[in-house]
């Protein structure tokens, strides 16, 4: 068989510009890589002592990433053990140009944490908790660490991690990387910026210590910095004693009114958590929840009469007369009845809860989530806003939702910033919208899957309806990386994605570090 | 004695085999390779090979293009490299020009293309190999294929049957089908250009019942594309071509050279409009336009890299949780087999937007008289498919579609 031609494989796609209007000319599924230069790059490794696993049981296991769409088999995976090993590893890999693809719990849900055929570097091997400064409330931790193992290890000293990613299997370095919201992120900001300091290893094999004081440049771009810039290997973060939490539930018709509520309730700090959870865009629920009575009294009487949302019961006969009078929407009834019936008991399981507080946030929502919105797929296009942008962006976002499934849930909240894009470079080409201020604002956009199978064209079509309506209103994304890297210069535009890029070159030179996660 | 059970003692063992070399098999290579199953595609022609093809691929299938195999080398169009849109010609000079909803779409060189497209898949591919006969055992399928001459064995957990219309997959599955379905022959005839009117960068389609089922034109390197698609059965395709040539002429002043070139296939243009796709058994799934995968204007290549893709991923998903594949299949097939019959569902035309130019408002652009005009001639234009019986599957399943929301998978072979 003939092989193509060189001028095939590298010219450029002169299909007229008017084409596929604004969508980049950019590959993001990526393809397998050719694994030149392998062999003398294991080589290189075993003869300094670091082997490199090959085996096909063992390489299958990282063939897909929690959203289990996209696949990739690596050629060879290396369970982390010290930064000194990753910092051999990335030498090699720099000189052998081979690409290195990072896993802590495998959650992201665009293939970002995929290897399409080249080294996984499992930092799973690195999960130690090193000290537990109760005196100044910081904990420094390797960043393999699940956040559970985490809060277990400061659970026995009566203390507690500020936030986290609901899902409590995601690790705390790929939290760092990316944002890490939680329902206390209106008052405590992302997981991101609970970070004190870092030990990093760079693209090149250089293994630094960086903080806001030392080696400034490199912390704020490893954070939130979707890898580009190292591998996190420990990490110092705050922490604070630990609290029951007392949790309210009030519930909507209106998605629009649930949102309004719960912008006036972040932006008033009126709560120490914060979310909406909706059933469909029928049964909207907006979580109160507080760490302390006197905040939870504060609340009720200041607030509660200022926010639309019913109790159970005012809710119950508001929904029976909308059924009677809607006879034909039986079977939607009948759903929201269900989830109901299955899922509120399980956010107040009796095992975890002490006179009407839930002792165990960690348990309760990770099991939860797992238990309720995970699965085999994991599909959660996301929009993050400005307060102002952000009930049209809900509301567009849910219509497309109906269009595709017929059940999904939104999970929206606030997020608390701590500084301007210029105090902290961090933010810049993140989550973090660009034109937000004091608050940031995001909603996921989860179809419940149950047993049906869908193509990943249904998918992608449906993700890409959901992340060009942050096109047009000028919005940014949590996912943003792998799969729908597309959509990062539409984002963000060629100017910063620019200098980013020109950042990434200068940091990795063989650009090996996760690379088709966001170049 | 099938031709399977003299068995000599090399074979090659894959994970998958896909038959077939095209965009529908390079996008299922890409999604097996890309997991890391073992995939060998073969091809009965020597790579590149000639596609008779218009190459207008819809903007959903150059996006799936980039998205998955990167951005298209020049190579891989022909000139011009791209098409705005489709015009719609009428008796009486009524033209309705319809750009596409994404701008220009790439017109693909189909031999350059696929072979571009196959390539970046990563796959192993065996061209010149041509497949006799396969045997599902069950466990694995057991396949015979010959090249240059020689028979080739091969023996794979699944196959992937995603070689063309004319599927010998298809065949082998099924004996009695090939005789149980209609097949059209489509012809296009390259002609060096004297003069021609038409805007080179539409795709021209005429609603004429008199000049054929499918009768079209468009430029391509210098020269004029006129092509003409019947039943196959009528065998006076020559003809039709020759009354093309002559309407153009005296209606538009087209002035073409005599043909220099002409490519013909065979063509199971229907299957899509009736719901009657055929996506295999056992280890054995079909796809693309062997499944019948073809959207309005004919145009597969957007489906067949889609559905394509989607037996990939079946594959992927049934042999990593062990599941049935041909549940797994028809499952995820689903969404593919809805975009691609409702271009042909009369009330999605009606009433929403199924393809991705706008055939409503072109009408709406129209005078009052000149719309009665454009849907006589469209009803005219459709009367002599009476004879083939799918007016009425075709309304039923249209309604069935709008009750349940989906096609009825219980049509399907």
């Amino acid at each position: 068989m003939t092989e193509l031609p060189q001028s095939i494989k590298n010219s450029p796609d002169p299909v007229p510009p008017d084409s596929l209007k604004g969508v980049p000319r950019q590959q993001t599924n990526p393809s397998r890589w050719n694994g030149d230069g392998w062999e003398a790059f294991v080589a290189e490794l075993v003869s300094q002592g670091i082997t490199i696993n090959q085996g096909l049981a063992n390489r299958s296991g990282y063939i897909t990433d929690g959203g289990g769409i996209a696949m990739g088999l690596p050629r060879g995976v290396l369970v982390a053990r010290s930064p000194e090993d990753i910092a051999t590893t990335l030498k090699a890999a720099q000189k052998y140009k081979v690409p290195v693809s990072v896993r802590g719990g495998g959650l992201t849900t665009e293939g970002e944490c995929i290897s399409f055929g080249a080294l996984q570097l499992d930092m799973r091997g690195m999960s130690n908790v090193i000290h537990i400064d109760e005196t100044n409330l910081t904990v420094r931790t390797e960043a393999g660490i699940y956040w559970h193992s985490l809060a277990e290890a400061l659970r026995r000293r009566g203390l507690d991690y500020i936030s986290a990613p609901l899902n409590m299997t995601s690790s705390v370095g790929g939290t760092l990387g990316v944002g890490g919201i939680d329902i206390n992120s209106p008052k405590f900001g992302c997981s991101a910026d609970q970070a004190i300091a870092l030990r990093v290893v760079t693209p090149t094999g250089e293994i630094v210590e960086c903080s806001e004081q030392e080696n400034t440049e490199l912390f704020e771009r490893v954070l939130l910095g979707y890898g580009q810039f190292g591998v996190i290997t420990e990490a110092t973060l705050k922490i604070r004693p630990f609290t029951p939490i007392t949790m309210h539930y009030f519930y909507y018709s209106s998605l629009r009114e649930s949102v309004e509520d719960l912008r006036f309730l972040v932006e008033e700090e009126a709560a120490d958590y914060l979310g909406i959870l909706t059933m469909l865009d029928r049964a909207i629920n907006l979580l109160v929840a507080f760490d302390s009575d006197e905040k939870e009294r504060e609340f009720f009487n200041k607030y509660r009469k200022r926010i639309k949302g019913h109790g159970e019961i005012g809710f119950a006969l508001h929904m029976a007369a909308h059924y009677a009078l809607h006879p034909w929407r039986v079977k939607e009834a009948l759903y929201l009845l269900e989830r109901k019936r299955s899922l509120l008991p399980e956010l107040s399981p009796p095992g975890h809860m002490q006179e009407g507080k839930i002792i165990d946030r960690t348990v309760v929502f990770s099991r939860a989530v797992w238990k309720f919105w995970g699965g085999k797929k994991m599909i959660i296009p996301d929009l993050a806003t400005s307060s102002e942008k952000f009930a049209e962006a809900v509301e567009k976002g849910n219509e497309v939702c109906r269009r595709y499934f017929p059940h999904y849930t939104l999970y929206c909240v606030g997020i608390k910033l701590f500084g301007s894009f210029e105090s902290r470079p961090r933010y810049e080409l993140s989550c973090i919208p660009p034109d937000a201020h004091d608050f940031g604002y995001g909603c996921e956009f989860e179809p419940m899957l149950g047993n049906h199978n869908y193509s990943r064209d249904h998918f992608q079509s449906f993700k890409n309806e959901i992340y060009d309506i942050g096109v047009d209103m000028g919005t940014s994304y949590y996912r943003f990386g792998g799969m729908m890297k597309g959509y990062i210069r539409r984002a963000f535009g060629d100017e910063l994605v620019d200098k980013h890029l020109a950042m990434k070159q200068k940091a990795d030179p063989a650009m090996i570090l996760n690379p088709d996660v966001i170049f | 004695m099938s031709k399977l059970e003299n068995k000599p003692e090399s074979i090659r063992e894959v994970d998958v085999l896909i038959v077939g070399a095209s965009l529908s098999a390079a996008a299922a290579s890409k999604r097996l390779v890309d997991a890391g199953y073992e995939t060998v595609a073969i091809e009965r022609y020597a790579l590149p090979r000639n596609k008779p093809c218009s190459g207008i691929i819809s903007p959903r299938g150059h996006r799936f293009l980039i998205e998955n195999f990167g951005p298209l080398p020049r190579e891989v169009l022909h000139d011009p490299t791209s098409c705005r849109g489709v015009t719609f010609h009428f008796r009486g000079m009524l033209q309705m020009p319809m750009d596409f909803d994404h701008g220009s779409t790439p017109h693909l060189n189909r031999r350059n293309s696929d072979h571009w497209a196959i390539m970046r898949s990563k796959v192993e591919v065996h061209d010149s190999t041509c497949l006799i006969d396969l045997e599902d055992k069950g466990t694995h399928v057991e396949i015979l294929a010959r090249r240059n001459g020689e028979e080739v064995r091969y023996r794979a957990r699944l196959v992937i049957g995603a070689d063309g219309p004319n599927s010998q997959v298809v065949r082998s599955l099924y004996p009695g089908y090939r005789k149980s379905i209609k097949w059209f022959m489509v012809k296009q005839h390259l002609h060096e250009i004297i003069e021609c009117p038409l805007d080179p960068e539409y795709f021209h389609f005429w609603f004429h019942p008199e000049l054929g089922y499918y009768t079209w034109s468009h430029e391509r390197n210098g020269r004029q594309i006129v092509g003409v698609g019947y039943d196959a059965e009528e065998k006076k395709l020559s003809l039709r071509h020759r009354m093309t040539i002559e309407y153009l002429e005296k209606h538009y002043g087209v002035k073409l050279k005599p043909t220099e070139e002409r490519e013909g296939v065979v063509n199971n243009f229907g299957l899509s409009l009736i719901n009657r796709y055929v996506f295999g058994k056992g280890n054995v799934i079909v796809t693309g336009q062997a499944a019948g995968f073809l959207n309005m204007i004919a145009e597969g290549m957007s489906c067949a890299l889609h559905s394509g893709a989607i037996a990939g991923e079946a594959a992927v998903e049934s042999m990593r949780r062990n599941s049935d594949l041909q549940s797994v299949y028809r499952d995820t097939i689903a969404s593919e087999v809805r975009r691609c019959s409702d271009q042909w569902n009369p009330i999605k035309i009606l009433f929403d937007r199924p393809h991705e130019a706008d055939f409503r408002e072109a009408l709406s652009k129209l005078q009052g008289r000149d719309k009665r005009k454009v849907i006589v001639e469209i009803f005219r234009f459709l009367y002599p498919w009476g004879r083939y019986n799918w007016g009425r599957q075709i309304l039923m399943q249209a309604v069935l579609r709008e009750l349940r929301g989906y096609y009825s998978p219980s049509r399907w072979l």
